[in-house]
């Protein structure tokens, strides 16, 4: 009889441990197993409704706009018959105190009950243009852009020295300080010799040769101008025999720009191959029928690199600082980064005949590459920026491209060794945007 | 000792006759706790299956657009980001519900989308992709099946409430929840002339707007339009961005016609045939003349006509157990931009005329793809609003587990 008494404890027990354990595990509601993605309907909606761009229009209409009561339509429209909606407009506001106030809701029920999930969508003013703002590169660095009318440009073909510096100008200038155009080649001798063209700064400027393989040079650089043992020194190369009587002045330039730090931009081609002055050279060609320009030949760009590298000028036709095998040049991965960024988007990969060496820079004229335009393909650099090793004063952008230029690939190159921001407008400011929510609740059913 | 060992056994089946019931009683909570888990994992798994297909073009993204198999399955479309879907990656897809039939001539089988007499719309399964393709490429094969439906959130139904001089149709405007009233609606209205035996018909447009009542209405008025007329009526509803549109046609001729055939994506060539070659009814039957125009929905929804290469011609009479001399024509579609393909015919002085949509948002077609869901335990559903080249659309995804334990009714 004890067991029996015992047995009958223990299904007291366990109908007790039922009891409890059935009330805590209180199954969900059907509706609750297998629910439809409340939040995902009610984004889609949203976008749906502001595919015209009609919603953005109506949130900043009047509240008691007939604009309004198209959306309530087009909204119970586009909603299942079972799904009820509450949609509420905010203003943004910027104050910190109150970030969101309503400004507008509309609704088909008075509860959406405990299972409604929402969307939120932010939506733009018409009358605002977001966009963004650069920042100044270097603080107030200087952009020259050399327009001279009285030069020629080789390389160039199919465009003019001028719609580059014009383009130029439109891509570069929000960038920096003071951009300013050098109309001719007596402004030219005037930065050279360090006098201003409008109070602007001469230090850390970048300047652009938009000539191509030509450079602008003064008239005072030349035979009988003052300043012409800067410029004019005759040397017989045996090799083509020929007399070069300018590749002073690219060593001129190259001084100039180690003791001002500028950095010279060559656009395409090999770098300083002729001077040009169409007053100077009136009646001299370039071999290929354009008349004011002589040619420098490949002593150019070594004087030059000597001057930057403050070696004392040695006539150099020899040095094999450029390479004329043609290659196939990818922009580098950095430069794709940077293409996103600042909304320049040239082709992905460019020929390459005039690529510079990158060990004869290093070894001879102590340049390091601080950035790569294109992946290096051996030793050939189809397009980089280049800086002194020991971080003396100076810098270099060549691109040794195949003409004709791309002349954004010069603003890229630029933008990526400077890397100035971009400072994009504030989207939640006050007034700009309006903050859209819509709560959707399920009815019907359990 | 005789009372102590009853005692014991009847304490022993006792206890172990109410264990037995114990434990059935809990396995019932448990088993209904793992169900409910199962079935939750099935919604998620629904909502994120359903978020694959229409937040992922595919690859090749444009497969929608050329004549080969995926190696990925995604409908969105490859020019937008967000919900908007391939206007011709949904025309590939192999209906489930249409009774799919075989061209005689050229031996292919097609898939049939169509929305009844008049409103064409045929795929071959060559270029069709059917379901257990789309499964195996998003990895559900075997373990679930669905069913995935593509419905316009806009109904726009015509109906003609006068038939001639003047011409009165009805739009009727509604959306899935509520009618749309002070809708803007623009239409075409294509009326075709018969020139008379054995000549290609000719037909003129006229386009118009008007805007629906507090229920939905709104009524369209052609004047000059004959009794036994044969015309196409399209119109295109929107407000608010959302754009519904319908059509509607009247035909004197049924039982000779044209059907359009789609025959490559990728060349935009569609197969004009004779309707005796594809139904084979006896006896013999006369020529089809047609003459053929595509129109193209343009971005404030108005159409524009564009011309096209050998849109009139003839499809020759069909001769019973040897088919036509000339077995069908061919048309290019000039663009890939969505638009109708409308083509007038004429035969035995009976008129009328067929539209095929290119783009299958052009008509507001609905698809319907994947498995039956009949006989499936549970079905777990997800829906989505998306834009399919500016027509608003609902997706929804049924979806229902192929493993595990009773998983059919």
């Amino acid at each position: 009889m004890m067991r029996t008494v015992e047995v009958l404890l223990v299904i007291v027990i366990i109908t007790g441990a039922f009891i409890i354990s059935s009330f805590y595990a209180v199954l969900p509601q059907p509706r609750r197993v297998s629910p439809i993605n409340l939040r995902r309907l009610a984004l889609t909606t949203l976008q749906t409704l502001d595919t015209d761009h009609d919603l953005s229009l109506t949130a900043f209409k009047p509240s008691d706009d007939s604009s309004w009561a198209n959306l309530e339509i087009a909204l119970s429209a586009c909603l299942p018959p079972n799904i009820v909606y509450n949609l509420t407009v905010y203003d943004v506001l910027s104050s910190y105190a109150t970030l969101y106030s309503v400004y507008k809701s509309m609704s088909n029920v008075q509860n959406l009950g405990v299972g409604s999930d929402a969307s939120s969508y932010l939506v733009a003013s018409s009358n605002v243009t977001f966009q963004f703002t650069p920042e100044k590169i270097g603080g107030g660095v200087t952009l020259y852009i050399l327009n001279c009318s009285d030069a020629n440009g080789w390389w160039i073909t199919g465009y003019t020295a001028q719609k580059f510096a014009e383009d130029l100008n439109t891509l570069l200038s929000p960038y920096f300080q003071n951009t300013i155009m050098v109309q001719d080649t007596t402004q030219l001798a005037k930065i050279l010799n360090g006098i201003p063209l409008k109070n602007e700064s001469l230090q850390n400027a970048v300047v652009i040769n938009t000539f191509g393989e030509a450079v602008p040079i003064p008239g005072n650089y030349c035979l009988g101008g003052d300043h012409q043992s800067e410029g004019y020194e005759p040397h017989y190369d045996p090799v083509p025999p020929m007399t070069f009587n300018y590749t002073r002045y690219c060593y001129t330039l190259g001084k100039i720009t180690r003791q001002f730090n500028w950095t010279w931009a060559s656009v395409v081609g090999y770098p300083f191959y002729y001077v040009s002055n169409t007053q100077v050279f009136a009646n001299d060609q370039n071999t290929y029928g354009i008349y004011g320009m002589q040619k420098v030949y490949q002593g150019g760009l070594n004087a030059f690199l000597q001057g930057m590298d403050n070696q004392n000028y040695a006539y150099n036709s020899q040095l094999p600082t450029v390479n004329t095998t043609s290659i196939i040049a990818h922009l580098s991965t950095t430069t794709q980064y940077y293409c996103n960024y600042y909304g320049i988007y040239p082709t992905l990969y460019q020929t390459s005949t005039r690529a510079l060496n990158g060990s004869i820079l290093y070894t001879t004229y102590h340049l390091n590459v601080t950035t790569y335009i294109f992946d290096p393909v051996g030793n050939q650099i189809a397009g980089a920026v280049y800086r002194n090793i020991t971080k003396a004063s100076g810098g270099f952008l060549a691109l040794g491209l195949t003409r004709t230029p791309d002349i954004r690939l010069t603003a890229l190159g630029l933008l990526c060794d400077y890397k100035p921001n971009l400072q994009p407008s504030d989207p939640t400011a006050s007034g700009t945007s309006k903050l859209v929510i819509l709560q959707l609740g399920q009815v019907g059913g359990v | 000792m005789t009372g102590t060992t009853i005692d014991h056994l009847v304490a022993v089946i006792v206890f172990l006759g109410v264990i037995l019931l114990f434990i059935s009683l809990f396995n019932q909570t448990i088993q209904t706790a793992i169900i409910y888990q199962r079935h939750r994992y099935l919604a998620t798994k629904c909502s994120d299956l359903l978020d694959d297909i229409l937040l992922n073009p595919g690859y090749p993204t444009d497969w929608g657009k050329l004549n080969l198999t995926p190696t990925s399955f995604g409908l969105q479309d490859p020019e937008f980001t967000e919900y908007r879907l391939s206007p011709f990656s949904l025309m590939r897809l192999q209906s489930l519900t249409g009774t799919p039939f075989t061209y005689p001539r050229t031996g292919a089988t097609y898939s049939n989308i169509s929305m009844g007499f008049g409103n064409f719309l045929f795929v071959p399964y060559t270029e069709a992709i059917n379901y257990s393709m789309a499964s195996q490429l998003l990895g559900t094969n075997n373990t679930y099946g669905f069913q995935l439906t593509i419905t316009p959130t806009i109904t726009v139904s015509i109906n003609e409430t006068h038939a001639a001089n003047p011409l009165t149709l009805t739009i009727r405007v509604a959306g899935t929840g509520f009618p749309l009233s002070n809708a803007l609606v623009s239409y075409c209205f294509l009326n075709v002339t018969e020139k008379g035996p054995q000549k290609n018909p000719s037909y003129s447009s006229l386009f118009n707007t008007t805007y629906t009542d507090n229920e939905g209405l709104a009524v369209a008025t052609i004047p000059n339009v004959d009794a036994d007329n044969a015309y196409a009526f399209i119109a295109y509803a929107h407000m608010s961005g959302l754009v519904g549109t319908g059509y509607h046609e009247r035909v004197t001729g049924y039982k000779e016609y044209v059907l359009p055939l789609i025959d490559s994506f990728e060349e935009k060539q569609v197969l004009l045939v004779h309707s005796y070659n594809v139904h084979d009814f006896s006896p013999p039957e006369s020529s089809v003349f047609f003459n053929a125009t595509f129109v193209l929905l343009t971005e404030d929804f108005t159409l524009r006509e564009m011309p096209m290469e050998n849109s009139i011609g003839k499809l020759d009479k069909v001769v019973y157990g040897q088919g036509t001399k000339e077995q069908y024509a061919t048309l290019t579609i000039p663009t890939y931009n969505p638009g109708i393909l409308i083509v007038a015919y004429e035969s035995n002085n009976k008129s009328g005329v067929v539209l095929m949509p290119w783009g299958i948002s052009s008509m507001a077609f609905p698809v319907s793809f994947g498995n039956d869901l009949s006989g499936r335990e549970w079905v777990a559903t997800d829906m989505r609003q998306v834009m399919v080249n500016n027509i608003a659309y609902q997706a929804k995804l049924a979806l229902w587990s192929l493993e595990g334990y009773q998983v059919t009714s």
